[in-house]
């Protein structure tokens, strides 16, 4: 391949002294036609290729905000197409080893860097890269290509095995379900390549709810039950908790259950037995299931779970597995945020466990515990735990509170529970899609003007139809979020939000008021306390304002009541016909004396107690 | 006896001829076989079927072209279309569906069951003589 590959390098390396080292090998004679951007931190290459295209990275792994293998991966997440080259130190071949499985395409020794093998290992590494997405592209299509034919063989086979064109001889029959259970054999093998294609690639769509361990336990061990027999193994339910709630997607922990269940029976002596057990803990669900196999050699347990990993491979052939289950098994699990292991049983046999968060402490994460009055709080809706976890934990270190929601029914519910200021959404959730949870938050009074920023795995075509329509949404952010620009966008609209026209509920019956208060608010009027309770449970205000008559009467009533959604008191100017000075509820901020005279006064003290309530919304923004 | 007319529509007459059979299996339904969308739409004009199982990848005119088609058309656009296809990722489900299908059956298929899944797909009798 020649260097027409390389049209544009992006390079990220703090250092000022190795990057001009770098530029000018890449701008002698031979390479004039290659574009090189140089920036120097993690934060700045996201930015970079998340608006421009480039052919290939050159990293440094030693970056202000990003190291090592962190700085791979987030390479990594942010371009997964584009091939990169690390800079390692001379003591760290086992970094630059590392960099090579996790998807670095090669290695540079700084301090060794010379032109010629710098050209080479570009050229390389485009190269190779090329070469892996024709793999993935080659997979994915060969996949779709061979069920084609093999819907016409199995389907064949199946009718013949079923008796729909009359009953056949015994020896033929032989023959055929020999051919049958190959057939499906080989269409299992098509499915599981084409899963870790899937999942390797990232293309695995994961629809989390709030799963019955037993329920599906049970399920899987039924649609097994007929392959055990086949194998003269028996399935034991040992221990089934009931209540044992996981949050996952249903199919694909089926998918891992019926894996490990067809295992244990592959490789259970005849006769033998399958234990399968559910246990939870504090914060975990575990299934465990036991088999009375041989166990797993010593040589063998470090890479159970690669692809096509097989003890003995003519063994497990044998046996008519694929070698890509446990693989599968285990990707699953990582992105249901749980954990795959085994060990060796007593007695004999090897124990599989997977360990999956249980429903109750995903549940009881949604709510930040932080407390903080005044803080601003977040709505994110994202059904990744680990994702939500993250962002959670990086928004708090710039002052941010941040709730989730795992679904749009969850979100709605929060949303109108709690007032937030400001919401990201992801664009794909379980019971529905982003767009359709916006819609219906727009459709709240409450969320009328809202941030909203959009947050989505891959470049979506309804991106340009969101923006251009009335959803109002203030941006759309691909994964992994470019957290500087996230915080950016916050601090500039919730700011802006904070700006907003504040609501004041104005208990009186005095038009003069609510005229002059009009002037700098939105006012709600309302003549009784009733009514003002009503206003409260409609809508959030920033401030009351009370007639001193109707105040002392409505001071048990109404007064615990003046809270806005989050429960935080609402500041309250108490106005009265003669001089007052009523209060004993230390509430009632401003007692002030009605009249004429007095409503310019009035409006002051109102235009000071929200420019200070406002300002503790921002405050951290700024 | 009950004529439940179903009409397949693919590009491989191996599969049509299988599905066919499959089909057969259930005595009530009466099959015909379309190889192209462009057939489809001429053939469930004139014969009003139940249901239409429809695949996906056919040149010329593919499966979802000829559901938008099929729907364009007073005459066929209320009748039930279901996906018959090797492309079953949950994404591309979910993107037939939001096409307007009534469901989706992956490719290779039970032949022995097939009958038995096309029905649960079939409109209740009420909903049938609707207008």
């Amino acid at each position: 391949m020649s260097a027409k590959l390389i049209k544009a390098i992006l390079l990220v390396e703090d250092e000022p002294g190795d990057a001009r080292l770098i530029r000018e090998m890449l701008n002698e004679q031979g390479s004039h036609s290659t574009e090189l951007v140089h920036v120097d931190c993690m934060s700045a290459a996201e930015r970079h290729l998340a608006e421009c295209g480039v052919d290939i990275i050159l990293l440094d792994l030693g970056l202000p905000d990003a190291q090592g293998l962190g700085a791979i991966r987030r390479a990594h997440a942010a371009a997964p197409r584009i091939p990169l080259v690390v800079f390692t130190g001379l003591d760290d071949e086992s970094l630059a080893e590392q960099a090579l499985q996790e998807g670095a395409q090669d290695y540079l020794i700084k301090g060794q860097i010379e032109r010629r093998p710098l050209l080479r290992a570009l050229r390389y590494a485009a190269e190779r890269k090329r070469l892996e997405r024709l793999k993935d592209e080659f997979v994915s299509t060969v996949s779709h290509e061979l069920r084609t034919p093999l819907t016409s063989i199995t389907g064949s086979l199946g009718l013949l095995m079923g008796n729909a064109a009359g009953n056949l001889p015994t020896p033929m029959a032989r023959l055929l379900t020999i051919a049958h259970t190959n057939s499906q054999r080989l269409v299992r093998l098509v499915n599981d390549i084409l899963d870790i294609e899937k999942m390797e690639a990232g293309r695995v769509v994961f629809n989390f709810s709030r799963v019955e361990v037993r329920t599906l336990v049970a399920q899987a061990i039924e649609a097994n039950r007929g392959f055990a027999e086949g194998y003269g193994v028996r399935i034991r339910l040992e221990e089934a908790l009931a209540g044992a709630d996981v949050r996952a997607d249903p199919d694909r922990l089926l998918q891992v259950v019926t894996n490990l269940l067809s295992n244990a029976i592959k490789f259970s002596p005849p006769d033998g037995e399958v234990v399968v057990a559910i246990k939870k803990g504090a914060d975990v669900v575990r299934v465990t299931v036991r088999d009375h196999g041989q166990g797993i050699p010593v040589d063998f347990r470090p890479l159970i779970f690669q692809k096509f990993a097989q003890a003995d491979a003519g063994d497990a052939r044998q046996k008519g597995g694929t070698g890509l289950g446990l693989s599968i098994v285990k990707q699953i699990v990582d992105r249901l945020s749980g954990e795959v292991g085994f060990a060796d049983a007593p007695g004999g046999g090897t124990i599989f466990h997977v360990q999956l968060p249980c429903w109750d402490h995903v549940a009881s994460l949604a709510i930040d515990p932080e407390t903080k009055p005044d803080a601003t709080r977040l709505l994110l809706c994202e059904d990744d735990l680990d994702t939500a976890l993250t962002l959670r934990a990086q928004l708090r270190q710039v002052g941010f509170v941040t709730d989730f929601a795992y679904s749009v029914s969850e979100a709605l519910a929060r949303a109108e529970a709690t007032q937030y200021h400001a919401i990201l959404v992801d664009i794909h959730l379980p019971d529905g899609d982003g767009v359709s949870l916006i819609v219906r938050l727009r459709e709240l009074p409450q969320y009328h003007d809202t941030p909203i920023i959009v947050v989505s795995a891959d470049t979506n075509p309804e991106r340009d139809d969101l923006r251009s329509s009335k959803l109002n949404v203030l941006d759309w952010l691909n994964k992994p979020v470019n957290f500087d620009r996230l915080v950016h966008l916050l601090a500039k609209s919730v700011v802006r939000n904070a700006n907003r026209r504040p609501r004041i509920l104005h208990v009186d019956d005095d038009n003069l008021v609510a005229r002059a208060l009009g002037e700098i608010a939105d006012v709600v009027t309302v003549n009784s306390i009733e009514a003002a309770q009503r206003a409260l449970k409609a809508g959030d205000f920033d401030l009351a304002v009370l007639d001193v008559e109707l105040a002392k009467a409505a001071s048990p009533d109404l007064l615990p009541e003046l809270r806005d959604s989050k429960g935080n008191a609402i500041p309250v100017v108490v106005f009265s016909a003669h001089s007052a000075n009523l209060a004993d509820d230390p509430r009632e901020q401003a007692a002030l004396a009605k009249s004429h005279s007095s409503i310019d006064n009035l409006v002051a003290t109102v235009r000071d107690r929200l420019a200070s309530r406002l300002a503790s919304v921002s405050r951290e923004m700024i | 006896m009950t004529d439940i007319r179903i009409l397949l529509v693919d590009d491989e007459p191996d599969i049509r001829e299988i599905v066919d059979v499959s089909l057969g299996l259930d005595r009530e339904f009466t099959t015909r076989a379309c190889a192209s969308g462009a057939d489809a739409l001429v053939t469930a004009a004139e014969w009003s079927p139940s249901l239409i199982l429809l695949d996906v990848m056919m040149p010329l005119m593919d499966g979802p072209t000829t559901l938008a088609n099929l729907r364009k058309n007073p005459q066929t656009a209320h009748i039930p279309i279901v996906f018959l296809t090797a492309r079953t990722q949950s994404s591309e489900i979910e993107h037939f569906i939001s096409l307007g299908a009534q469901g989706v059956l992956s490719k290779p298929f039970n032949p022995m069951t097939l009958a038995t899944s096309v029905r649960s797909y079939l409109p209740p009798p009420v909903t049938h003589h609707a207008p």
